[in-house]
Formats: C-alpha cells, sequence, structure tokens
C-alpha cells in the first residue's frame, strides 16, 4: 500500500513527478511564499532522491520509502492547492468540495509523514529487524484516517491542532528515535563489524541531528503555518532541514557507501548530480522563503533587496556545500598546477625510463581521473619505457585520446589514454597532458643521449682494449717472424755461403795440385750457389712476395694458388683482376688468402679449395673455402685465426669463419677499399 | 740457329755492378758474342738500344729507379720500335706472373730467364740467339711450376675447347710435336692436326707463325690451367 512495488511504484512516481510539475505554478499562482518554501525545500529533494535511488534499486525498501514520501507530499501539496484561492491551512473547509480536498490532502500529507518516520526508523537497510519495530511502525497507519476523522468531529478550530499535533512534524522525529534506538541496541549486542561500526558512528550523528531538527522544527511549524515574517522563515529552514539531510544523506550513502541491500555500480557524476539538484532545491526554497517573506511585508525595493542580498548571503553556503558535495563524491584532488610540479619533479629525475613510463601513467590517471593511461617512451617498435595504468590499459583498446611525444621533427613516444572517470575532459586537462607529454619527449631525448653516449664510450673502451690486444699480438708476431728470418739467414743460408767458401777453397787446392777433380768440384760450386740462390729466393718472398708489389692482389694470388699441392678455384671478379688498391689492403688481404690456405694444407685435409675475390659496394670481399674436415668448435679462436683476424681488422676491415666438423671452412673477409696514392710505393 | 759466325752483338743492361761485368766477361769469353754496351738503367738501354741497334739485349727486370719491373716495360718499348732486336729478361722471380707480363703482348723475340742462367752459359747464349731470330724463350722453372698447378679459373678462355682439344693442348704443352700427341693419343695426326687447328682458332691464334701459335696456345693453357672438370 504505502511501499509499492513494481507497477504501484511506477504511478506512484509519476503520480508524484505530475503533482510536482502542476503543483508549483499553481502554488506560485496561488501564494508563492507559501508553496514554493515547502515544495523545494522538502517535496524535491525528497522526491528527487527517491526517484533516483528506486531508478538504480527498485526493490529496495529503502529507496522506495523515500520516492513514496517524496510523491505522497507532492500529491498531498498539489490537492490542497487544487482547492483554489486561498489554500486552506486548517482543518475547517466551508463547502463539501473544500472538505473532501482538504480531507485527501492532509491524508496524503500523513502518508507522506508515516512513510518518513518508516524510513528513517529502518535504516539503513530499510527491514523490520525487532518487535516492537514493527509494532509501532505499525500502528502508525492507524493516523491514515485521522485528519478525515479529525475534520468530521465537530470541534472547535481552535482545539483541532492541539488534539494531535500535525504529524509531518513529528513523525521523522519519531523515526529517528527508533533509529537511535535501533542502533544503540546493535551497539551492545556488538553485531557489527569494524566496517559497520563507521558506518553507525555516521547513523548515531544522523540521528541526533535529526531528533534535534525535528524537534525544533516540531516546534517552529505552528509558526510556519501562522505565516509570520522572519520566524516563519527560520521555521521553515529548520522544517526542511530533516528532509533535505535526510534525502542527501541517504543518496550519498547509498552511492558512496553502498547502503547495505543496494548493489550497484554507479557514475560518481550522478551521485554529485542528485546531490547537486537537492542541495540547489533547499537554497533555492530557502532563498524564495526570505524573499517572500520579505515582500509580503516591506515596500518592493527593499524586498528585492532583501531577496538579492539573501542569494548573496546564501550563496557561499551554497558553493560551500557544492565544494563539500564534490569533495565527498570525488575525493581530494590535485589541482593541474601541482599535477605538473609532481609530475616534472619526477621528469627530472627521468635517467631511467624504465621507471618513469609507469609513474608518469600512474600520475597522469590519478591526477587526471582516467580510466586508463598508456605510457610509451621512445622510438620505434621497442620503447625504452612503457607504463600503463589502469585495467584497461593493457588489452589494446584503442585509445579515447593520444598525445605524441615530440622533440624537434622526431617522434619519440605517445600518451594513450581513455576517458574519464567521471565528468568531460576539459582544455586544461588537455593542457597538463600535453605540457607533460613535451616535458617527457625532453627526457626522452635526453635518456636517449645518454644511452648513446655510454654505449658509444662502451665501444670505444671495447675498441680500445682491443686494440691495446691486437696492437700487442701484431708486434709479438713481427717479432717472431724476425726471429725466424734471422734463423733462416744465420742458420741456412749463410752457412750455406760458409760452405761454398770452404768448396772454393777446395777447388783452389785442387788447382793447385793440376788435379783432375777441379772440375767436378766447380760443378758443384755452382749447383750449391744456385741452391743459395733458391734459399734466399725463399727468404725474400717469406717477407714480401714482390709480385704483389708489382702486379697486385690477383697476381700474387693466382701465382700462390699455381704453388698449392692441390686443387684450386680461383674467382676473380674481372674489376679486381687488374685493379690496384693501397698496398695495406693488398698486403692483409694477400696475407689472410696465404695463411688461410697454409691452414687448409695444414688441418683441413682437404680435396680442393675456392678462392673468390670479389667487391661489392666499396669493399673488397674474399672467400676462402674448402671442402675438409671443417672447424673444430674449440680452434675456432686459436693463434693463426686471431692472427688474421689482427691483420684484417688493423686495416678496418671485417673477418668471418664458418665451419661446421665435417663440412668444410670458409673463412670470409670485408676489406674497405682504399685505392693506391701512387702507382708504385 | 743462325748459321752466320759472325758474333752477335749485344747490350747489357744490369744496375748491379759485379753481375754487370760478371756477365760480360763471360759472354766475352765465348768468343761468340761482342757486348757492345753495358748499361745500368733501363733509359741508358733504350739510348744504346737507338745508338747501336744491336742483335739482342739482356736485360734485368729490377732496375733503377723504382727496382720493379724496368726490364720488362724496356722490352715491349725495343720491341715495339725495333721488331728486329730480341730481348732476353732475366729475372731473380722464379714467378710465372712477370713471365705473363712479358708475353702479354705476344712472344716474338722475348725471353724470360731466371738469373742463376748466367752461370749455364749455354744456355743464355741459346737464348740469346733464338730471340735474335724472333722466337721465344722460356725459363724450364716456370714451365715446372705451370705443368704442376693444380690451378683452374673461372674465366678461362680454355673453356670454349672441347675436351679432346684440351688433351691435345695438355700434350702440346709438354713439348710433343703431333706425331707424338697422335702416338699417345691413339689418333691419326691428321685428326690431332684438326684439332689444332681448332684450338688456335678457337684461341684467336690465327695469323701468327705456326711455331708462335704452338707456343701461344701452350702458354694460354698453362696460364689459365688445365681445366680438369669432366
Amino acid at each position: 500500500m504505502a511501499e509499492p512495488e513494481g507497477r504501484p511504484r511506477r504511478v506512484l512516481a509519476i503520480g508524484g513527478g505530475v503533482a510536482l510539475l502542476y503543483g508549483v505554478p499553481t502554488g506560485v499562482g496561488i501564494s508563492a511564499a507559501q508553496t514554493l518554501p515547502w515544495t523545494m525545500a522538502c517535496i524535491l529533494p525528497c522526491y528527487v532522491a527517491g526517484l533516483s535511488l528506486s531508478w538504480h534499486s527498485p526493490r529496495h525498501p529503502v529507496a522506495r520509502r523515500l520516492l513514496a514520501a517524496g510523491s505522497f507530499g507532492a500529491i498531498g501539496m498539489a490537492v490542497r492547492l487544487s482547492m483554489g484561492k486561498p489554500p486552506a491551512t486548517g482543518w475547517h473547509a466551508d463547502t463539501p468540495r473544500a472538505w473532501a480536498f482538504l480531507g485527501v490532502a492532509r491524508t496524503f500529507d500523513v502518508l507522506a509523514a508515516i512513510t518518513l518516520c518508516r524510513l528513517v526508523a529502518l535504516l539503513p537497510d530499510g527491514l523490520v529487524r525487532r518487535g516492537y519495530e514493527r509494532v509501532v511502525l505499525r500502528s502508525l497507519w492507524l493516523l491514515v484516517p485521522y485528519p478525515v476523522l479529525l475534520m468530521a468531529l465537530p470541534l472547535s478550530e481552535g482545539t483541532r491542532p492541539w488534539l494531535l499535533v500535525v504529524p509531518e512534524s513529528w513523525a521523522p522525529g519519531l523515526g529517528a528515535g527508533l533509529l537511535l534506538v535501533r542502533s544503540l541496541l546493535d551497539t551492545r549486542e556488538r553485531r557489527a563489524g569494524p566496517a559497520a561500526r563507521t558506518d553507525r558512528l555516521w547513523m548515531i550523528a544522523l540521528v541526533a541531528f535529526v531528533v534535534f531538527a525535528g524537534r525544533g522544527s516540531a516546534r517552529l511549524f505552528r509558526l510556519w503555518l501562522a505565516g509570520k515574517g522572519l520566524n516563519y522563515f527560520i521555521g521553515s529552514a529548520l522544517g526542511a532541514l530533516p528532509y533535505i539531510t535526510i534525502s542527501a544523506g541517504l543518496v550519498y550513502a547509498a552511492f558512496r557507501h553502498r547502503l547495505p541491500g543496494m548493489d550497484f555500480a554507479i557514475r560518481r557524476s550522478l551521485v554529485y548530480g542528485v546531490l547537486w539538484t537537492i542541495i540547489g532545491a533547499w537554497y533555492l526554497g530557502m532563498t524564495t522563503a526570505l524573499g517572500l517573506t520579505a515582500g509580503q511585508y516591506l515596500p518592493i525595493g527593499l524586498a528585492v533587496l532583501v531577496a538579492v542580498t539573501a542569494t548573496m548571503l546564501f550563496q557561499p553556503v551554497h558553493r560551500q556545500l557544492n565544494r563539500l558535495a564534490a569533495r565527498r563524491v570525488f575525493g581530494a584532488r590535485p589541482t593541474n598546477f601541482e599535477l605538473l610540479v609532481q609530475c616534472g619533479t619526477t621528469l627530472e629525475h627521468a635517467y631511467d625510463l624504465k621507471r618513469l613510463g609507469p609513474q608518469l601513467a600512474v600520475t597522469l590517471r590519478e591526477g587526471l581521473d582516467l580510466r586508463w593511461v598508456r605510457v610509451r617512451l621512445g622510438p620505434g617498435r621497442v620503447p625504452f619505457g612503457f607504463g600503463s595504468a589502469g585495467a584497461e590499459a593493457e588489452t589494446g583498446q584503442s585509445p579515447w585520446g593520444e598525445v605524441r611525444l615530440r622533440y624537434g621533427e622526431e617522434v619519440l613516444g605517445s600518451i594513450e589514454y581513455g576517458p574519464k572517470e567521471e565528468g568531460r575532459f576539459t582544455p586544461e586537462d588537455q593542457d597538463v597532458i600535453e605540457t607533460l607529454a613535451r616535458q617527457a619527449a625532453l627526457a626522452v631525448h635526453n635518456a636517449q643521449l645518454t644511452a648513446e653516449l655510454s654505449t658509444r664510450v662502451d665501444e670505444v673502451q671495447r675498441q680500445a682494449c682491443e686494440l691495446n690486444a691486437s696492437r700487442t699480438r701484431i708486434v709479438q708476431a713481427q717479432d717472431t717472424e724476425r726471429r725466424r728470418i734471422e734463423r733462416q739467414l744465420h742458420d741456412g743460408i749463410q752457412q750455406e755461403l760458409v760452405a761454398l767458401v770452404a768448396k772454393l777453397a777446395l777447388a783452389r787446392n785442387q788447382l793447385c795440385r793440376n788435379g783432375d777433380t777441379v772440375h767436378t768440384t766447380l760443378t758443384e760450386l755452382q749447383d750449391d750457389a744456385c741452391r743459395v740462390i733458391d734459399e734466399l729466393r725463399e727468404v725474400a718472398h717469406g717477407i714480401h712476395p714482390p709480385v704483389l708489389t708489382d702486379q697486385g692482389l690477383a697476381a700474387a694470388v693466382l701465382s700462390k694458388a699455381r704453388r698449392l699441392p692441390l686443387p684450386v678455384v680461383v674467382e676473380v671478379d674481372p674489376s679486381v683482376s687488374s685493379a690496384r688498391f693501397a698496398p695495406e689492403i693488398e698486403e692483409a688481404a694477400f696475407f689472410l688468402v696465404s695463411e688461410a690456405l697454409t691452414n687448409v694444407l695444414k688441418h683441413a685435409r682437404a680435396d680442393g679449395v675456392t678462392i673468390r675475390i670479389g667487391r661489392a659496394d666499396g669493399s673488397l670481399l674474399l672467400d676462402v673455402s674448402d671442402d675438409g674436415v671443417g672447424l673444430p668448435a674449440a680452434s675456432r679462436l686459436g693463434s693463426g685465426l686471431t692472427g688474421m683476424r689482427d691483420r684484417i681488422e688493423a686495416v678496418g676491415g671485417r673477418l668471418s669463419i664458418a665451419g661446421r666438423p665435417g663440412g668444410g671452412t670458409t673463412l670470409r673477409a670485408q676489406l674497405t677499399e682504399r685505392s693506391r696514392e701512387t702507382a708504385h710505393a | 740457329m743462325p748459321d752466320a759466325p759472325a758474333r752477335m752483338r749485344i747490350v747489357i743492361a744490369e744496375d748491379h755492378y759485379l753481375v754487370r761485368e760478371g756477365t760480360r766477361r763471360l759472354l766475352e769469353d765465348t768468343g761468340e758474342v761482342d757486348v757492345i754496351a753495358a748499361v745500368g738503367t733501363a733509359e741508358e738501354l733504350l739510348d744504346a738500344v737507338e745508338r747501336f741497334r744491336p742483335d739482342a739485349v739482356i736485360a734485368d727486370i729490377r732496375m733503377p729507379p723504382n727496382h720493379h719491373t724496368e726490364g720488362i716495360t724496356a722490352a715491349h718499348t725495343i720491341r715495339a720500335s725495333h721488331p728486329g732486336i730480341g730481348v732476353v729478361v732475366l729475372s731473380q722471380h722464379a714467378n710465372e706472373q712477370y713471365a705473363f707480363d712479358l708475353f702479354q703482348q705476344g712472344t716474338n723475340g722475348l725471353a724470360y730467364l731466371l738469373k742463376e742462367r748466367i752461370g749455364e752459359l749455354e744456355e743464355l747464349l741459346r737464348a740469346l740467339r733464338e730471340v735474335a731470330a724472333g722466337r721465344s724463350v722460356i725459363d724450364p722453372r716456370i714451365v715446372e711450376v705451370l705443368v704442376g698447378s693444380h690451378i683452374r679459373t673461372v674465366d678461362a678462355p680454355l673453356a670454349q675447347l672441347t675436351r679432346r682439344e684440351l688433351d691435345v693442348l695438355r700434350q702440346m704443352a709438354q713439348g710433343k710435336n703431333n706425331r707424338n700427341i697422335a702416338e699417345s693419343l691413339s689418333l691419326s695426326e691428321s685428326t690431332i692436326e684438326k684439332h689444332v687447328n681448332s684450338t688456335f682458332s678457337k684461341l684467336g691464334l690465327v695469323e701468327e707463325s705456326q711455331l708462335h701459335r704452338r707456343v701461344t696456345a701452350v702458354l694460354t693453357y698453362l696460364r689459365y690451367g688445365p681445366n680438369r672438370a669432366p
């Protein structure tokens, strides 16, 4: 009946809405001073709060009762105003029609009061938990026929109000009292956990306030009804306070703290909107009441002045209330300036982009209240840093907005973000993101420079070490080679020459003795000398092959290949055949080929070798491959190969060795071409 | 071999004094040669050739100022301006690449000998006579290297020869004449002659003398390697 479900509830909601739409203009037409404050400050907040709560949770008793209270109040007001001018305020009506209207209006007022009382008494979950509550609340329904009964009795006009004080003024107080008893009992039974205790504190405060306000209003309501000046206004303000408090408090509690049994997700902006409407309605009702009250007793000019003053006086209160509501609903939020300072400080220490990414994302998300933020720091596919905040950031969702990190023409990353949790994305928010993107771009650029520098320094250090080592190795190799040549000259050729000298002396002796053997000795001598020449040629060739100097790399390699005791295929690019390169290039290339061939002979057990000499993109390409036993993994860095690598790298070339056991070995070198400066060095 | 008992007039170019004088004494000692000039540089050699018009020249391969291959350059110059004068290049390099360099524009009237052949006087005199007669000599050591080599180059002109022609050419390189080749390959001499002629034409040796063509063909064969591919 009074707590309608489904269709009746909808009827009630529509009825309340229609009543408000009809009652407010009508009331303003008849007597704005008497209708607007009540409507705006009490009925409208209740109705709006009830409507919004039951919209989201239709079955919740609290929502239903709030809506019912608002709607009953609205209907009651509308019916009373339909009686014509002036609206009956007492308990007596002149005509039967007015009498009927008055009875209906009073009945609805009582209904509204009962509903409000039940509502308050059964907070927070709206369920009857104790026997006494059921008894008290049910007995309240007995009051419904009371106004009609009272009007029917032939009583004097003065006694009727005193016989039973108007239920609207005491019913909320009764509800509050019941609630107080209920929460005290709950506390004693210690049934509630720590989370509920916070709610209880809030409830107790509410109860105290409602009791107080209800009491105060109950007394002053009579003054309001009498419609007398300032007292009337104070009465209406205090009388309205319980309504505004209950409706605003319930909306806030339901959406912010999840009123028990009310389980729904809701945009905070809606909560804020409803709160704003309630507070706004109350504000409007209060100022209107004051202005109209003044208009009844003061000249029109002064009344306007009073109204304007009242508006201005209440404006700060209104603003403060709104701010308070916003703060409570949205939580504390840093200003854009604070956000910039905060992020700026982060960025100042942004040498570590891996940490910067998440920090930036989290700060942006929290600061601007975005649903998600994805930050990519660094150009290309592999960013230096990456950060995301918000559950939806990882799902690869297409961004709501994107700001690119730019440094000059270069794009150094991006900030992608989803929509705001609440409210619109303002130009100020855009400014904040863009400013941060500029700062982040600078940080990325710096980090890039630092990384590059550190890579270069590492490279230079590595090269320096390698250079030192290879220089040492080259010097050692040279020393070894010099010792070898010295040994060849001393132990080989010099000894041969000494032998020649000895044989010459022998020939002389044989000649003196006029012997016939001198001819044989001289022939031997000539052969010996030829052998020395051969040996000397070998030594000289070992030091430096003259054909390399005289005819270049291709001729030297061909000549070397011809002396190899196994089949060789030589492929020389026609453009290399007659080309001459800088002596160090030719020497390094020839050294490589000849060392490689030596290795093939010594280790590879190959049946054939292929030598390729080509050129491409300003590089000389050498390739020596055999079909031998391949390279055992361990010997890959043997001293011979290291020596070759040193020689090649000393002239700025690169050497690669590919080989697997049993699959032959391929040695590949790439040398940057340098042409000869003079025809012959 | 020239029948005339007239002594050959030759010029020696050699920068090393002892070698130059030793060679001169050795040659003059034979009584077959007149050393009309002995000079130390290529420039002086060309000058002496212009003045004395010798029958043949002995030139060291390395001479001032650069000590590279001035002898070969001089030989080419002499052959170009005086086709009648033979040049024997004495070289300390037992390297075929120098011989190829010398013979790159033709083998007529040119000889490539290792320096130690000075000791083998008969060899030296034979070479002088050959070049003076417009023929060619190449040191056995060089031929030895070429014949013994297992090299195969990819861009060889020999690639266009048939297998049979290559067989014939290989026999030719061993110094055999057509009859000997026919014997060792069990073919008729006329068939061999046909192969030889087609080889010459494939190698572009149509206008030269028969003997010179043989030498060049063999040199080509030796230079680019016996193609052992089946």
